[in-house]
């Protein structure tokens, strides 16, 4: 077995299933390019609720909340008794059926580099849960706005996620007018700047490259008026252009001049933003950091760069362009794995099915909670932020508990299906040498090779 | 400076940590005492009923806006001074009072004008006029006094985002490996550096706090004792801790939730003062809430969101044994946009002449830390 092979599974996959390094050794280049040429990208269940009937129930559970209350104070309180509540809510069960969904999903791929690519982009336009809409819209931004446009050009990506009601409402752009729009002067409502600045921020040029207060303002007027259906008013669902909240007039972006009318005006400026220099570098750098190294080669951030430019932002180019650059190919395991991505490869090379409830509190205890970050910039993809020594500690009794429901697997043949050759003698005889399997299976996956990629 | 770090979430956690305390910055005027000024911040979710904690008594309008709540509570209030009254349930933080340890300050707000309770909290932790969800305004004291915190959560709070000197401590709800387990690991690490040093940290931190740990609820007592002890143990080097204690948002059924709530708080805080031992002397708890309740009772006896609350600065050198604060009034015409209690004052304010008069920072170091606020002119802290 080649080292390029465990290579290929290990830091741009989420580690081998049974048997996969025997797949991926052919050829172990082209098995991930192959995985890039896959249509759709990826593909999720689609008996789950679509974001436009979960903001319709939502609206409907509220308003019947509402009578509820109403009802209850006609009648004198102290006799009514509480409405009954079911015990998980629904958004809450909302949350986690689609969060978990998507878990399952990159637990049992065969395609895990499109997994991992989609957790990255994911995280790239962080959403969070807090109270009932966004509990149950976090998970659908991934889903709905991320995944059909993982391996396409990034301004289409870019448009999806910033129109879906998730990230509108997340960063309050969903009520956001301009100052002379007939909204505002019928009723004094103004700008909200959030979803601007956390564009040109986070999600496209990066901080401290170059665009001022003035940009910010100006992208938050080109996309006044970007909003969010009301299910029980209007009669679009999802996202909704309102009109006469859109600021009129033209716009001055990054010292370029935007006379479009109406959404197009918005649209341009952010499809101008996918393809600045500073945005290709910032997201190839992103990237380059996320798969390769907490500091990634400047050449490597440099090919990736060059050919975002090339190609328009193509992220199936710019992920080949890292995939065939000898300087992702370094032996040494340069990145410590998030829990989630820890999570995720243990389950895969033990074979173990977990149910709901478990994926999601291994996830809680080990302090990832999916959408859970508490800020548009998402969860911090550095080590120094994930190996402290609570962490370690915390892994190491996860790994035993499911370590002890694995009963059937032989630790020989784990090792050699995710490592091949490349664990160190003292990983591999502190491990073999282990009193039963369940510490030799806690050991594997708290071995110094497990714990990296 | 770039605006924003990642968030810092369980990973974080090192607890027990390696460097020593540096050097304060002369211009923080450092005390001659060896004894470091500890401090514990409390924040309080879901925004807790002042009116129903630090009972105005004396104001008549009371029983008028809340004839069903106040009444029921009335007659056991615990006596303070000009008329108010503690809930009942309040016996420990009522002893603080009477030992001169415990200012309670009624009327503030943090400056926060809308109702969501997240927005409110995470302006409460920002400290900014505008919210930043990576700079708290702990984390820049912090950066100012330069000591080491820890927060007893699961992933950093806003207050203490985007500092090197955070980490965080959670009970976990896994039981503890085998311990031979321990010990294969730490000789499968003879080559890694890194992974045993921070095996070894995290073991040490766990015998620490076992008791807490093994009970792994997460319960806001377990936790405040697990707070104190690494507060107080010399190896682990931390003076400034942040709890968390969530569920005031009383809609409902107020007066048996808000009674649960406040012993949990008050058997936590006792809990917290019982294990620091002769440090309360060194130590300032601040203990808040994002925004206060309705002056009126709701159809569902509870209360809603509303905009001023009560807050506590406590500890051995506190100014305690009064009621700061200046009293609004609850009559209809006297309240914030007739529903809510109109502040008088800003929550940041009193925080910030606690650091002052504490961690002696001086107006300069808490422009930075509060740019937006002045710093109260009343002292809270016996220097």
């Amino acid at each position: 077995m080649s080292v390029q092979a465990t290579i290929a599974i290990n830091r741009f996959g989420l580690g081998a299933k049974p048997s996969e390094l025997i797949v991926a050794n052919k050829a172990p280049k082209q098995w991930l390019i192959n995985q890039l040429q896959r249509k759709p990208a990826i593909h999720f269940n689609s008996d789950v609720a679509h974001s436009n009937e979960i903001m319709q129930t939502l609206a409907e559970l509220r308003e019947q909340k509402k009578s509820n209350k109403n009802n209850l104070k006609s009648d004198n309180p102290s006799d009514t008794p509480q409405t009954k509540t079911p015990k998980v809510s629904y958004h809450r069960q909302t949350y986690l059926q689609l969060s978990i969904d998507t878990l399952e999903h990159a637990i049992n791929s065969e395609h895990s580099l499109n997994w991992r690519l989609l957790d990255f982009f994911s995280n790239h336009f962080s959403v969070s849960s807090a109270g009932p809409v966004m509990t149950a819209l976090v998970p659908t931004l991934e889903r709905e706005a991320i995944a059909p446009n993982l391996l396409g050009r990034f301004d289409d990506l870019l448009i999806s996620v910033i129109q879906h009601p998730a990230m509108l409402i997340y960063l309050n752009n969903e009520k956001s007018f301009g100052p002379n729009s007939k909204v505002a002067k019928k009723n004094g409502r103004g700008l909200n700047e959030n979803l601007a600045r956390e564009i040109l921020e986070l999600h496209t040029l990066g901080v401290e490259s170059g665009y001022s207060q003035k940009d910010v303002i100006e992208l938050a007027k080109g996309i006044t008026g970007w909003s969010v259906a009301n299910p029980l008013k209007d009669k679009e669902q999802g996202f909704k252009y309102r009109r006469s909240g859109h600021e009129p007039g033209v716009r001055t972006l990054l010292n370029k001049t935007y006379s479009q009318k109406e959404s197009e005006q918005g649209k341009s400026m952010l499809r101008d933003l996918a393809v600045h220099p500073a945005t290709a570098k910032h997201i190839s750098y992103k990237l380059a950091h996320h798969f390769i190294s907490d500091n990634p080669p400047a050449s490597l951030v440099n090919k990736m760069t060059a050919c975002w430019l090339a190609t328009n932002g193509n992220l199936k180019e710019v992920m080949t362009t890292m995939i065939n650059a000898d300087e992702a190919w370094h032996a040494e395991k340069l990145k410590f794995k998030t829990p989630r991505e820890f999570v995720i490869s243990s389950l895969r090379a033990l074979d173990l099915k977990a149910n709901n409830r478990q994926l999601y509190s291994s996830l809680v205890t080990l302090g990832q909670q999916p959408f859970k970050a508490g800020s548009p910039a998402g969860y911090s993809d550095r080590e120094d932020d994930w190996n402290g020594a609570n962490a370690l500690i915390s892994r190491v009794n996860w790994a035993s508990t499911i370590a002890a429901r694995a009963k059937k697997v032989q630790i020989e043949a784990i090792i050699k299906n995710s490592f091949s050759e490349s664990i160190s003698q003292l990983s591999y005889q502190t491990i073999s040498r282990a009193e039963s399997r369940k510490q030799a299976l806690t050991l594997f996956l708290m071995s110094p090779e497990f714990l990296r990629r | 400076m770039e605006r924003r770090d990642f968030i810092k979430a369980l990973g974080a956690s090192l607890v027990v940590f390696q460097t020593p305390l540096l050097a304060m910055s002369l211009e923080a005027n450092q005390p001659t005492s060896a004894q470091p000024a500890k401090l514990v911040w409390v924040v309080l979710r879901g925004a807790m009923d002042s009116l129903g904690t630090i009972v105005p008594a004396f104001d008549a309008n009371l029983l008028k806006q809340r004839p069903k709540l106040a009444s029921n509570i009335k007659e056991q209030l615990l006596p303070l001074d000009n008329g108010y009254g503690f809930h009942p349930a309040l016996a420990n933080l009522h002893q603080w009072y009477k030992d001169k340890q415990l200012l309670p300050i009624v009327a503030v707000s943090s400056g926060y004008k809308e109702r969501s309770h997240f927005d409110g909290q995470d302006y409460l932790e920002s400290g900014l006029a505008n919210i930043d969800h990576d700079s708290g305004w702990l984390a820049r004291a912090i950066s100012q006094k330069d000591v080491n915190a820890i927060a007893l959560a699961r992933s950093t709070p806003i207050s203490l985002r985007n500092i090197p000197q955070a980490n965080t401590w959670y009970p976990s709800r896994l039981k503890d490996a085998d311990s031979d387990v321990y010990q294969a690991l730490s000789s499968m690490y003879a080559d890694d550096k890194l992974l045993l040093d921070r095996l070894n940290q995290g073991l040490a931190l766990q015998g620490l706090t076992q008791q807490e740990s093994n009970k792994s609820t997460g319960k806001f007592v377990d936790l405040s004792k697990a707070c104190a002890k690494l507060m107080i143990d010399p190896k682990s080097n931390v003076d400034c801790a942040m709890l968390e204690l969530g569920g005031w948002d009383t809609h409902s059924n107020q007066n048996n939730r808000l009674a649960r709530q406040l012993e949990e708080l008050d058997n936590g805080l006792h809990a917290l003062k019982q294990e620091l031992g002769a440090q309360w002397q060194n130590t300032v708890v601040i203990v808040a809430t994002e925004f206060g309740r309705t002056v009126k009772e709701n159809g569902t006896l509870g209360t809603d969101h509303g905009t001023a609350s009560a807050m506590f600065i406590a500890g051995g050198k506190v100014k305690g044994g009064q009621i700061a604060g200046q009293w609004p009034g609850l009559a209809d015409e006297q309240l914030f946009e007739k529903r809510d209690l109109m502040p008088t004052s800003n929550t940041f304010s009193w925080i910030a002449k606690a650091l002052n008069e504490h961690w002696k920072l001086t107006p300069q170091q808490l422009a930075r830390v509060f740019p937006s606020v002045p710093i109260a002119s009343a002292s809270v802290i016996h220097t």
